[in-house]
């Protein structure tokens, strides 16, 4: 992200400079953006689509509309951005159009996605658990288990590091309605992930859990108890 | 924040990850976190998922749809 940010305003290849080029005539330059930004606008439409097939038609069709557009892109905001917005729109006409497609107050009103039910320590050393293909596979398949609204949070915000501002703005929501997605996203995929990396619970720390527990519950009866 | 319970820092935690909000909300939490063991398990294992996920092997397009996409990219840059 950072080493993208560098890019984009310095060198002969940031993407400003080969918009330009692009403009004035040399189409052979859309290539070298197609290939900076190729990675990122296939996660993102995945991330949107939850499916390779239509994440690729719709990864297609935003080249196709930025390279028709592209005398569009105004400088205010970073290209990256602009084409993000674009790929995000083509991904969401397309989920639209499905027929199985669940509305979105259903999804957002879930209570039970913010509240964590493991409570174990995870292991100190992921990487020595699993090897590097194993990991990628492991978080991989927690963002693609997220439910869509909150999958494209996380994707935007925490894999790609959109600021919040950005992924708000892509997303077309606001930026509280961004963050409260964002934190559950992230407590969703704290749970998924924690039956690979948790630490087995020990018979002794069971058992002061349990005891902490007890003592929380009786502690509360007796309050209420008290208070009538 | 005068009370925090358990439920008031959750919502927070996203925030206090991002190193966003007030001195006096991230006091309040840390305060609660120093006693809370669960609340101190979930913000520590969802920083652990925030670096297993920020350390992952970077994602790669599968060949097959990057050659498709340049494919058509070809036909349309041809163009005249």
């Amino acid at each position: 992200m950072v080493a993208d940010m560098v890019a984009e305003r310095e060198g002969p290849e940031g993407d400003l400079v080969l918009v330009e080029r692009v403009l004035a005539g040399d189409r052979r330059a859309f290539e070298s953006l197609v290939r900076r930004h190729e990675r990122r606008i296939f996660r993102v439409t995945l991330a949107v689509l939850g499916n390779i097939e239509d994440a690729e038609e719709a990864m297609q069709d935003t080249f196709v509309k930025a390279f028709r557009h592209l005398d569009q892109f105004r400088k205010e905001s970073r290209f990256s951005t602009w084409l993000t917005r674009i790929a995000v729109n083509e991904a969401i006409q397309k989920r639209n159009a499905r027929k199985n497609f669940v509305p979105l107050a259903e999804v957002e009103t879930a209570e039970e996605h913010i509240t964590p039910k493991r409570h174990e320590e995870w292991k100190s050393n992921p990487e020595r658990l699993y090897g590097k293909q194993e990991i990628h596979r492991i978080v991989e398949d927690a963002i693609q288990s997220l439910p869509q609204i909150y999958r494209e949070a996380f994707v935007l915000r925490d894999v790609e590091e959109l600021s919040a501002e950005e992924a708000a703005e892509v997303l077309g929501i606001t930026v509280p309605a961004l963050k409260s997605r964002l934190l559950r996203a992230r407590l969703m995929m704290r749970e998924t992930l924690a039956e690979k990396f948790e630490e087995p619970p020990t018979l002794k720390t069971k058992i002061i859990h349990k005891a902490v527990d007890v003592r929380i519950a009786v502690a509360m009866r007796l309050m209420r108890a008290t208070s009538r | 924040m005068k009370t925090t319970d358990c439920k008031d820092v959750l919502a927070n935690s996203s925030c206090y990850i991002d190193g966003e909000g007030s001195d006096e909300l991230r006091q309040a939490l840390e305060e609660h976190i120093s006693r809370c063991r669960r609340c101190r398990v979930v913000f520590d294992t969802t920083g652990k998922m925030l670096k297993i996920v920020t350390d992952a092997e970077p994602f790669e397009v599968p060949l097959s749809v990057s050659a498709r996409l340049y494919a058509r990219l070809e036909k349309i840059l041809s163009e005249v």
